[in-house]
């Protein structure tokens, strides 16, 4: 297990290196900061003065050398635009994107797995034909386009939600969360729900082929055989037995939650990270967009790190040597 | 579950009361003000929220709105008088000492960068009080534009806590003999936001919502609005469902697409208000040859009068208008907008594609020739598709273009390394109808500022004649005189063609009546119940 952990650390140290040198020099290539930044009445000696203030008047490599140097003192850089430390800029954003995506993925999780369930269960029936028809129409419509459509149904007809914003949030630990009262819990409510259909769906159908696949096992059978009552037998043994493909997705959906869930912050105008890449890369904002991406980049390698270890506590059978 | 959301959603709904109530605006901008600090930052949502907490010696229209009126001593000096009725939102008295103090501000380096606004400064050496309601602005050059450039100049309060005591000495980093000033942090927690204007500051968060309350002692026209909360929504569709939603009482920039569903809504509207920002195309008049143009026989066509004629006379202005606007934009003449005080009266520009196609035969391309054609495909309203109609007014007189639509942080790069032979642009004229041009078609002259952004490679005498004789004429109709001569000039010479005015649009709900400003910006002091 030791090794393993070793050897994950090195190839993600790597990988890290690997995707800021591409960052960095795919923003250098494709904008320009002071063609951004500057007004439109800036001398040639203004913009001379901004770069040089900006660090960007330096080759390339240099700057990038520099970027490293300061990274490993743990200094991510100033934003260009908001002349504030990127890192700063960064975790002030996190909690609202945070919330966002753990209140839709729960919502994934306590929808989609009993739908599953039941679905696999009972293949027959009709309500089982009109759920994988809905995972299917959910699937299908595209993520904006929905967030317009709850928008239109819950804040525009019904009245019952607001449309956007985050509302009031309440402080704990010096951050303020929209979860622990009513008016943050009203404004998160929509962009949670259109982040998590598509996930209802994906939970769905992992639970049902994982059921229906579980169900003709043969320890099963013995189970049901040795009459283990059913409320048992699905709990104890097939949902623990169809968890690990969950488990997987799961995962690796939690971090395209946090990193991409860009369109409905836009939709929503929710004031997450996503939104903050957004305006990044529109404002050439290179120290944000990099800081970003190698955030993700690190949040994705431990996210699949704990998966992994995961199968181990799930699945007896798995063991890293 | 359906239940459990129903529930949830009508507990939330009663825990918040329908804070429509009547004296409280409810703004949604389209994009997020950087700050209530009203140094560093540019743009136009930054302004639009600055300008409710802070003024100006000169009001956007150019008219004096601090100031009482303002007289040139000599070319390079400028007395400035200000009102003496006036106080800040914490009581103080305004005086020539804080006009002073704001002018360090604005010079002072904040963590090791200058603000982005200091440019405006120019060639000013000396700021100085000479009495407490007037001010002498000593340059070291003449530099007539400063008068429009106040407006930049956000009047902050001298009374905090470093200030020492009595007169303060102006130099050009911002030093003044001030230990600190207020940062951008005491600025966004209220502590410094302290300024003249109609409403005073409660809260700002960086994602683009700010809440004012009214400044009860306000000198001027007592404001409408008990407070004004401002929101930030990017997306369009998500703002105008904010309106209907009644989240809020007046948006910015709904599309074109969204205006006959307003007017078809009984509850809400819209006010379109053209603006000074003009939409046009730069033309590389380089007779060595532009970026992405090609002629069959290897020559420079953009170098051609009569070809950038064609190119004008090809393109159906009116039907840019009307299609693509909705008749929300105006048919440019000129490239300031027309109706811009001091501009030229000039004749309107002819729709005539088979005069096109004759000038490009006399001017030797009967086969026409072929261009790339850049544009913005984020910055302006419909900008994309305007490109791909003016693309196919010129492919209609034989003009083969290849366009390329790119998002604004690329493009700006392209431009600014002078890669583009033929590019869509705009500019807002927030200072006159000149500056436009004398940054774009002037020769490069440093001192005098010219020229800065002239990528069309134009040259003219006269014109350059004209526009070194306007940046340094202190008297008012002296200065049009210059600007008329030389929007003829470069109009005739076409190295540029304007194509439209744009106008902004605010929609709001039907009871409001909403006077829009020309300057884009949006703000509470226009908006009043009908």
């Amino acid at each position: 297990m030791l090794n393993f952990i070793l050897k994950r650390l090195a190839q993600s140290g790597i990988l890290v290196l690997v995707m800021s040198a591409l960052v960095f020099v795919g923003m250098y290539v494709v904008s320009d900061p002071i063609a951004v930044l500057a007004g439109e009445d800036f001398t040639e000696e203004d913009r001379r003065v901004l770069a040089q203030e900006l660090g960007v008047d330096k080759p390339l490599i240099v700057q990038y050398v520099n970027f490293l140097g300061n990274v490993a003192k743990g200094d991510f850089g100033t934003s260009f635009v908001y002349n504030r430390p990127v890192l700063d800029l960064i975790l002030e954003r996190l909690p609202a994107t945070l919330e966002v995506a753990f209140m839709a993925m729960f919502i994934g999780l306590v929808i989609g797995i009993p739908l599953g369930v039941y679905s696999g269960l009972n293949q027959k029936k009709p309500t089982t034909k009109a759920i994988s028809f809905m995972t299917t129409v959910g699937y299908s419509i595209p993520n904006f386009w929905q967030g317009v459509l709850l928008i239109m149904l819950f804040a525009v007809w019904l009245q019952w939600l607001p449309a956007s914003g985050r509302g009031d949030t309440t402080e704990i630990f010096g951050v303020g969360w929209s979860l622990f009262n009513l008016d943050g819990l009203s404004h998160i409510l929509l962009p949670a729900m259109n982040l998590a259909i598509y996930k209802i769906c994906l939970q769905t159908r992992l639970a049902r082929s994982g059921t229906q696949e579980v169900m003709y096992q043969d320890y099963m059978t013995f189970a049901r055989a040795k009459g283990i009552g059913r409320d048992r037998l699905i709990r104890r043994h097939l949902v623990r037995n169809i968890l690990i493909p969950i488990v997987t997705i799961t995962g690796l959906q939690i971090g395209s939650l946090i990193a991409f869930a860009t369109v409905t912050e836009t939709v929503f105008s929710w004031p997450g990270i996503g939104k903050l890449l957004l305006d990044s890369i529109h404002n050439s904002d290179r120290p944000v967009v990099v800081a970003y991406l190698i955030l993700i980049t690190l949040m994705f390698v431990s996210i699949n790190f704990i998966v992994d270890v995961l199968y181990a506590l799930l699945d007896p059978r798995i063991r890293y040597t | 579950m359906k239940t459990t959301l129903s529930i949830l959603a009508l507990a939330a709904a009663c825990a918040m009361p329908n804070i429509a109530s009547a004296e409280t605006l409810r703004i949604a901008f389209a994009s997020a003000p950087r700050s209530i600090d009203p140094y560093p930052f540019g743009g136009t949502p930054t302004a639009s929220l600055k300008e409710h907490v802070f003024e100006s010696l000169v009001a956007a229209d150019d008219s004096p709105l601090l100031a009482t009126g303002w007289e040139w001593t000599d070319p390079t000096t400028l007395e400035v008088s200000l009102r003496s009725d006036i106080a800040f939102h914490n009581g103080e008295p305004f005086t020539a000492r804080d006009v002073v103090y704001s002018a360090c501000r604005m010079m002072y380096l904040i963590d090791g960068r200058r603000n982005l606004l200091t440019s405006s400064m120019g060639p000013i050496e000396d700021i100085v009080a000479v009495d407490d309601h007037t001010v002498r602005f000593e340059m070291s050059s003449p530099y007539p534009m400063w008068v429009q450039k106040m407006k930049f100049l956000s009047i902050l309060s001298a009374s905090g806590g470093d200030v020492p005591e009595g007169p303060i000495q102006y130099d050009n980093e911002g030093d003044c003999g001030i230990t600190s000033y207020p940062t951008l942090a005491e600025f966004e927690s209220g502590e410094a936001s302290i300024g003249t204007g109609p409403y005073e500051f409660v809260r700002f968060d960086k994602s683009g919502e700010a809440d004012l309350v009214r400044n009860d002692n306000y000198w001027g026209e007592t404001p409408e609005w008990d407070a004004v909360e401002i929101r930030t929504i990017g997306n369009a569709g998500a703002r105008l469902a904010g309106l209907l939603a009644d989240d809020f009482d007046l948006i910015e920039n709904p599309t074109t697409e969204d205006l006959p569903g307003l007017t078809a809504n009984d509850e809400l509207t819209y006010t379109a208000v053209p603006s000074w920002r003009s939409i046009f195309l730069v033309l590389d008049v380089n007779p060595e040859g532009a970026n992405g143009v090609v002629a069959a026989d290897g020559s420079a066509p953009l170098a051609d009068q009569r070809v950038r004629q064609a190119m004008s006379m090809a393109i159906n202005r009116e039907a840019i208008a009307d299609r693509l606007f909705g008749g929300e934009a105006t048919v440019a003449n000129q490239f300031a907008p027309s109706y811009r005080a001091g501009a030229p009266e000039l004749p309107a520009l002819e729709y005539n594609p088979e005069r096109a196609v004759e000038l490009l035969a006399e001017a030797g391309y009967p086969e026409g020739f072929a261009i790339d054609f850049y544009a913005p495909s984020d910055r302006y309203a419909n900008g994309a598709r305007v490109a791909q109609a003016v693309t196919q007014y010129l492919s209609r007189v034989g003009i083969t273009v290849n366009l390329k639509t790119q998002p604004w942080s690329v493009f700006a790069g392209q431009r600014k390394d002078g890669e583009l032979g033929v590019f869509l642009y705009g500019w807002g004229h927030p200072q006159g109808p000149a500056q436009m041009i004398s940054f774009a078609f002037a020769s490069r002259d440093k001192d005098l500022g010219l020229g800065s952004s002239n990528y069309s490679n134009y040259q003219n005498d006269a014109f350059d004649a004209a526009m070194r004789a306007w940046a340094v004429e202190t008297d008012e109709a002296a200065a049009t005189e210059y600007v008329g001569e030389a929007m003829s000039i470069v109009m005739e010479h076409m190295p540029g063609i304007p194509l439209y005015y744009q106008h902004t649009i605010w929609a709001h709900r039907a009871d409001l009546t909403v006077v829009g400003r020309q300057d884009e910006r949006t703000s509470a002091m226009t908006v009043s119940r009908q």
